[in-house]
């Protein structure tokens, strides 16, 4: 870049010569190498002498300045502009004409879902420009918006370029996005984890810089530094005072308070927004006199090539990746703004009121975009169109105002530099108003604030704004001597005094987007729930109390709500009443709507889709359809769309794919997932006219085949949890006989079971495949009570006991026929199991029996009922059924006495007794012999003589019991 | 200790005292001779009979900056949040007492002596709460001899610290305000109030006034709340300001160096601390710190609060024993010895936690950094050993 030659230092209004000579001769006398410090200086005049000299003029403006806000206002009042270049991203320029339907602040909104081109940990993208109405951006916005034949251009990278330029690193978007806020500071986080953009960012990024400039000011935040140094010096000056101020604090800031990368990245921005301010001028043949570039103030310090419209440089903007944008506005709040880009809380606020303060002082008129329709009196925008009156018509834009002819100010810069900041106005009133209302305040958070504190909090503050040097209290000075005199050592209640100060000294302001402005979803939505009998605009919860039997008509609201809540949010709409399932008509239901104050949420949800059925279906097509997707997702998705949105076509293609998924199952942890879901959905088909579609059929059959071919792996596998192989079993065998009647042979099952008895070896699975077999007659309960019997009565088997009972209670999920036995067990282990093993045991067993609360226990207490006494009185001579048995002589004698026969079975019995040759002709065919007992039970098995060898072994140990006591100590 | 009071233009009592002649000169003595040169360039006003003005009282803690334009540099002696120190102060200014609130070993006391030393040349007029501190220690007792001798008069009394403060307009102290009990704490709501002491013993002349200048500067330890708690009365005459503890590892790193070389001094002898040691010593308390934090039991965290304070003690003996027991340098195991030494209170909770820590956090470090962490991780390993 050239240096400044004399005759073009000629040209300027101003002569820079004297703040040079000035600098100069500081850098002299403070500084050891004083060439360095004086190039130094030296170039911050250049800056300042080049942005003058600039053709079009350039506006530098801060982020959220009301004194970049005040000129600017001024500014375009004065010498309206034909065209205005706006550092902004250039492709939010269209979004800009919804800003009409809104209410301050909000936030220009740039959406992709889900890029390919970036980090896959990025998605979703979202990036967020929040605009407020006492920044210099709204009000040239609103100037372009409200004057015909203005062109507006923002000639900022695009949002694509900015995450294009970020480290394609997945962990680079969380150094970009804020952290989430305090829970209680739910307004802070209305952008969610979007990165944030803002024109005119001056806060000095490299840190040594800062902490040099903050601890001589002896400030704590960049924010206070500028309110103090810069903004109260500036704000009531005159503009070309203003410019150069400004121009001079940016070059600094550019020169010594950026860190390399954000110079890099500045660096590019600066040639992709003189490129396209170039190429605008060229397309619309505009003047540059009469065209505006209103950028931060740091930029006019680029080096750049391009900068500048002498030269014809032009670069070449890299291409937007293939990724998919969506724009919209988002609302924002002062607490999101300070969120996002880490200013001080309350500093947003402190803005507006010094924005305030000056309209009033100066009688200035701010531009303020008119709404594009207005409704009945005192009606807010955002309203549904049910509520609106008559459009009308929007305002007419004007033609530029006339320009008013400003005298050249004197040359302000030395002044500035040389001088104190000037004294405040002298809020003296106000500082003790502030003062009587935050002991009023406290008091109502539940501090025990009196009129003493008012006073010290007073003191306080004029002794802090002396002792940091200032002619009068900040606000800063202000909370901290509120903080001082009434934080004691706890907060009673929910806000602390900080928190006091700031609503006291303006309080959060929380943006709203207008209907016009809604994408079409969110539009679809307001009109939808407009006939509930609640305000949706409302900052507040709103309680919704629908009765159907009433007010049928609010059905399709109840639909809508259903489905966002399972879209939205958890605290968007909220049920307090009722429910939503398959075959429940309901009759009344209430709902917490949350929506007026979740408005961004459904404004993110309308970047999905059209409608919320259409973000529905595109959401449990996505989940279904996800390659990592298994058959209960499937299902599961099935399952909502029959629940919310009842389309058949969706359901079945939703289903089908849950066939294909189940085929591929490779194992079956989802087994108990896709019984629950598909005996659910079998149940509400039948009681539908149509009956089963033709997928529910084809799911039950295949699960049946296909958890039947996994049985045999799934008994062997180590890796099969016994839980997955009942839940495996329930499904075939509650749903057998559908299954049966639609195709499926039972004889695939009796084989698979058949092949898993010599595999299985976890006694767990072992249980679990006897149950099996006594459901399928393969075994009987009888055979199964021995051989556990055996079990426990031998003592190097016992301790494998709780592990065969874990089995059996998986095994009531599918059959109740062991139900009886696993009281049995039970009570035989609590009766014979050896404390150390029974304690560990019984956590475990508790465990285990919880989730099996629905199936397992009430077969168990059933059980339990019929077997133990029902009182006390009974206990005396009670003895276990199963004791009994032992007891007797024989079955017979403890088996319950037969019921006596009725008239018509006595009869049958007297018919087939004369007329015995059919009887005995079926006996024979099943090959049982044919004998006929007048009365009483039959023999029973048990009443066989014994085994003579057994007799012979028995006899033998008798007589010689040494062996026998000797494995008896042996096994303790 | 030889004080000798001297009636300045304010009243002031100036203590004096060689720094040579005693363990720990208090700070006025200390730094008298900076004391003595901000008091002559102060042009400020000053509030009563403070010797120094509010801002250079400032620059006498927090350390000058080129844009106090002072001849000489003033080094910091408190390193905190500037804020937080200029609530402080101006608290002494109003009609408050100044109730310094937080963890142990976060400098409360530290910055309560510089500001009295600093505004009225005397921090030695301290009250020491404990739970057998009584009304007597607050305010005044009695000579019992010469009550006995010559009955009761202003000359058998005995005046307390806070009451000695009050009669010279000086900062009185009083710490751990909170160890004491309730009913004498509130001895102090009178004197916070009215500003003065009765003494219904005596008939005539039964009322000490405190002169302009007069205030108290308590501290309360954060983790005391709720043994002794302060009245609503008292707490309404006194601002309350937090101490928070230094997280920041560059302030940390100057405190600790500063505090170490000043204990050091003590014995006559400097150790130079390598860099390397010093951020094994502060990566270990901030790990130390954040798992005590990600711990949702107490019985999971060790009893220390792991301050800056504890660090400068670590390190304060770690350089005595290489001094009198190593090569007079320090060395990275007796570093580790020293902290585990320290932390450890209570056997074998501490000891559980810490072996914890150490094949935790430690050995990975040591595995990553090698270096003086191998050494520090082994002898910290051996230490713990040992105390099985």
């Amino acid at each position: 870049m050239s240096t400044p030659t004399d005759r073009d230092r000629a040209d300027l209004p101003i002569s820079f010569a004297p703040l040079r000579d000035q600098l100069l001769a500081a850098a002299g006398a403070f500084a050891a190498d004083a060439k360095a410090l004086g190039h130094i200086l030296g170039g911050l005049v250049d800056d300042v002498e080049r942005a003058f000299r600039e053709p079009m003029e350039i506006f530098p403006v801060c982020h959220h300045s009301p004194s970049s806000a005040l000129h600017m206002a001024r500014r375009l009042a004065a010498r309206p502009p034909r065209a205005i270049f706006m550092e902004c991203c250039e492709d939010m320029r269209p979004v800009v004409e919804g800003l009409r339907d809104c209410r301050a602040p909000v936030a220009l909104q740039a959406f992709a879902s889900t890029s390919e081109h970036f980090p896959a940990a990025w998605s979703p993208l979202s990036l967020v420009c929040p605009l407020t109405e006492f920044s210099a951006e709204y009000q040239a916005i609103a100037y372009a918006m409200e004057t015909s034949g203005v062109e507006l251009h923002f000639v900022d990278r695009s949002a694509d370029h900015v995450f294009q330029w970020m480290p394609q690193e997945p962990g680079a978007l969380e150094d970009a996005v804020p952290d989430d806020p305090d829970a209680e500071d739910q307004d802070a986080g209305m952008h969610g984890s979007a990165v944030g953009v803002e024109m005119g960012s001056l806060v000095p990024t490299f840190g040594l810089f800062r902490d040099v400039l903050l601890k001589n000011a002896r400030v704590q935040h960049f924010s206070e530094w500028w309110d103090q140094y810069v903004e109260e010096a500036v704000i009531d000056g005159d503009y070309p005072a203003y410019r150069q101020v400004m121009f001079l604090i940016g070059s600094l800031f550019r020169r010594l308070g950026t860190a390399e990368p954000d110079r890099r990245e500045d660096e590019l921005r600066e040639r992709h927004m003189w490129t396209r301010i170039k190429q605008g001028l060229r397309a619309t043949g505009v003047d540059p006199k009469d065209a505006l570039y209103i950028c931060g103030a740091a930029h006019v310090a680029s080096r750049v090539a391009e900068f500048g419209l002498e030269n014809d440089a032009l670069w070449d903007v890299p291409p937007r990746t293939p990724t998919t944008w969506l724009y919209g506005i988002l609302p924002s709040s002062y607490s999101a703004i300070s969120h996002q880009f880490g200013h001080p809380r309350g500093a947003v606020t402190l803005a507006e009121t010094r924005w305030r303060k000056g309209i009033a002082r100066n009688g200035l008129k701010p531009f303020a975009i008119q709404p594009r329709m207005k409704g009945r009196k005192g009606e807010e925008e955002g309203a549904a169109p049910a509520k609106a009156t008559k459009p009308k018509k929007a305002p007419k834009a004007v033609p530029p105002p006339p320009p008013i002819e400003v005298a050249p100010a004197p040359d302000r810069l030395l002044g500035y530099l040389q001088g104190p900041p000037p004294p405040v106005e002298s809020d003296e009133e106000e500082l003790l108003k502030n003062c009587v209302k935050i002991v009023e305040l406290a008091r109502n958070n539940g501090y025990l604030a009196s009129t003493a504190d008012g006073i010290a909090t007073y003191q306080t503050a004029i002794l802090l704004a002396n002792l940091r040097n200032r002619r009068h209290p900040t606000p800063y000075d202000f909370r901290d001597a509120a903080i001082t005199c009434i934080e004691k050592e706890s907060v009673p209640g929910r806000r602390d005094v900080a928190r006091l100060c700031d609503v006291l000294l303006g309080g959060d302001r929380v943006g709203r987007i207008g209907f016009e402005s809604l994408p079409p979803l969110a539009r679809d939505v307001y009109a939808r729930l407009a006939p509930l009998p609640i305000t949706l605009e409302s900052r507040t919860i709103q309680r919704a109390l629908l009765d159907f039997r009433k007010s049928p008509e609010l059905l399709p609201c109840s639909d809508l709500l259903w489905k966002l809540r399972y879209l939205l949010p958890q605290n968007v709409v909220r049920p307090i009443m009722g429910r939503r399932e398959l075959g429940h008509v309901p009759q009344q239901e209430s709902w917490d709507v949350a929506i007026g104050q979740n408005q961004g949420a459904v404004i993110q949800l309308g970047y999905e889709g059209m409608t919320v059925e259409h973000v529905l279906e595109r959401r449990l097509k996505k989940a279904a359809f996800d390659p990592d997707a298994r058959a209960a997702d499937a299902l599961r998705a099935a399952e909502d769309g029959l629940l919310f949105l009842g389309s058949e076509r969706l359901v079945e293609e939703l289903g089908e794919r849950a066939v294909d998924l189940l085929t591929r199952e490779p194992d079956a942890r989802q087994a108990r997932e896709i019984h629950t879901r598909v005996t659910r959905l079998v149940h509400y088909y039948r009681t539908t006219e149509a009956g089963l579609p033709a997928w529910l059929k084809r799911f039950v059959t295949a699960g049946y085949s296909h958890y039947a071919t996994m049985l045999p792996n799934g008994f062997a596998d180590r890796g099969v949890a016994p839980g997955d192989l009942a839940a495996m079993l329930q499904f075939i065998f509650t749903l057998e006989s559908l299954a049966l009647s639609l195709g499926c042979e039972r004889s695939q099952l009796v084989i698979a079971v058949r092949q898993a008895g010599p595999v299985a070896v976890d006694p767990p699975k072992l249980s679990i495949l006897w149950a099996a077999e006594c459901v399928l007659r393969l075994r009987d309960v009888a055979g199964l009570r021995a051989r556990f019997d055996a079990l426990a009565e031998n003592e190097l088997t016992l301790p494998a006991l709780p592990e065969y009972l874990e089995g059996l209670l998986l095994a009531l999920a599918f059959t109740p026929l062991v139900g009886g036995l696993t009281v049995e067990l039970l009570s035989k282990a609590f009766e014979r199991l050896p404390d150390r093993l029974l304690m560990p045991w019984m956590p475990k067993l508790l465990r285990m029996l919880r989730p099996h609360a629905d199936a397992a226990l009430p077969v168990l207490v059933k059980e339990a009922a019929a077997v133990f006494p029902r009182g006390l009185d009974a206990l005396e001579g009670w003895t276990a059924p199963w004791d009994r048995t032992k007891a007797g002589p024989s079955v017979a004698t403890v088996e319950a006495p037969r019921a006596a026969k009725g008239p018509t079975e006595r009869e049958a019995s007297r018919l087939l007794a004369a007329f015995p040759a059919t009887t005995d002709a079926l006996a024979t065919a099943l090959g049982l012999p044919a004998v006929w007992s007048a009365d009483g039970p039959s023999p029973s098995p048990s009443d066989a003589p014994r085994d003579s060898e057994h007799e012979a072994a028995r006899a033998l140990l008798r007589d010689h019991p040494a062996t026998s006591i000797a494995a008896a100590s042996a096994l303790g | 200790m030889a004080r000798a009071k001297s009636g300045g233009a304010e009243g002031a009592v100036a203590t004096q005292a060689d720094p040579g002649e005693v363990l720990r000169a208090p700070a006025e003595v200390k730094y008298a001779e900076e004391l003595e040169w901000l008091r002559s360039i102060d042009g400020d006003a000053r509030p009563a009979s403070w010797r120094l003005s509010p801002r250079l009282v400032r620059v006498f803690v927090l350390g000058s900056s080129p844009s106090d334009r002072l001849e000489r540099e003033i080094r910091p002696k408190f390193f905190g949040d500037p804020g937080t120190v200029e609530r402080a102060i101006v608290t002494l200014a109003s009609d408050r007492g100044l109730l310094l609130i937080g963890d142990p070993g976060t400098g409360k006391s530290w910055l309560a002596e510089l500001m009295a030393a600093a505004i009225c040349g005397d921090s030695t007029r301290v009250v020491q709460g404990t739970a057998g501190t009584t009304e007597d220690h607050i305010k005044y007792s009695w000579n019992v001899a010469m009550v006995i001798a010559a009955g009761q008069s202003r000359e058998s009394l005995i005046p307390s610290p806070i009451m000695t403060a009050m009669q010279g307009g000086l900062m009185g102290r009083f710490e751990e305000l909170t160890r004491c009990s309730s009913d004498v704490q509130d001895a102090l709501i009178s004197i916070l109030s009215e500003k003065y002491i009765a003494i219904p013993e005596l008939k005539g002349d039964d009322v000490v006034f405190a002169r302009p200048g007069f205030n108290v500067i308590a501290t309360a330890n954060a983790r005391d709340r709720g043994v002794n708690d302060l009245s609503s009365a008292l707490k309404r005459r006194f601002n309350f300001v937090q101490i928070p503890v230094v997280t920041n590892k560059k302030t940390e790193r100057e405190i600790v160096l500063f505090r170490t070389k000043e204990l050091l001094a003590r014995n006559r002898f400097e150790v130079e601390t390598p860099p390397a040691l010093l951020d094994i010593l502060l990566q270990t308390f901030a790990d130390l710190r954040e798992a005590s934090a990600s711990q949702t039991s107490e019985d999971d965290r060790l009893e220390s609060a792991l301050s800056t304070a504890e660090q400068i003690g670590v390190l304060e003996d770690a350089v005595l024993h290489g001094r009198f027991f190593g090569d007079g340098s320090l060395a990275p195991g007796a570093l580790a010895k020293s902290l585990v030494g320290t932390l450890v209170r209570r056997i074998p909770e501490d000891v559980s936690i810490l072996n914890k820590f150490w094949h935790a956090a430690v050995a990975k470090r040591a595995k990553k950094d090698g270096g003086a962490w191998e050494a520090f991780e082994a002898a910290g390993k051996d230490a713990l050993e040992g105390m099985k």
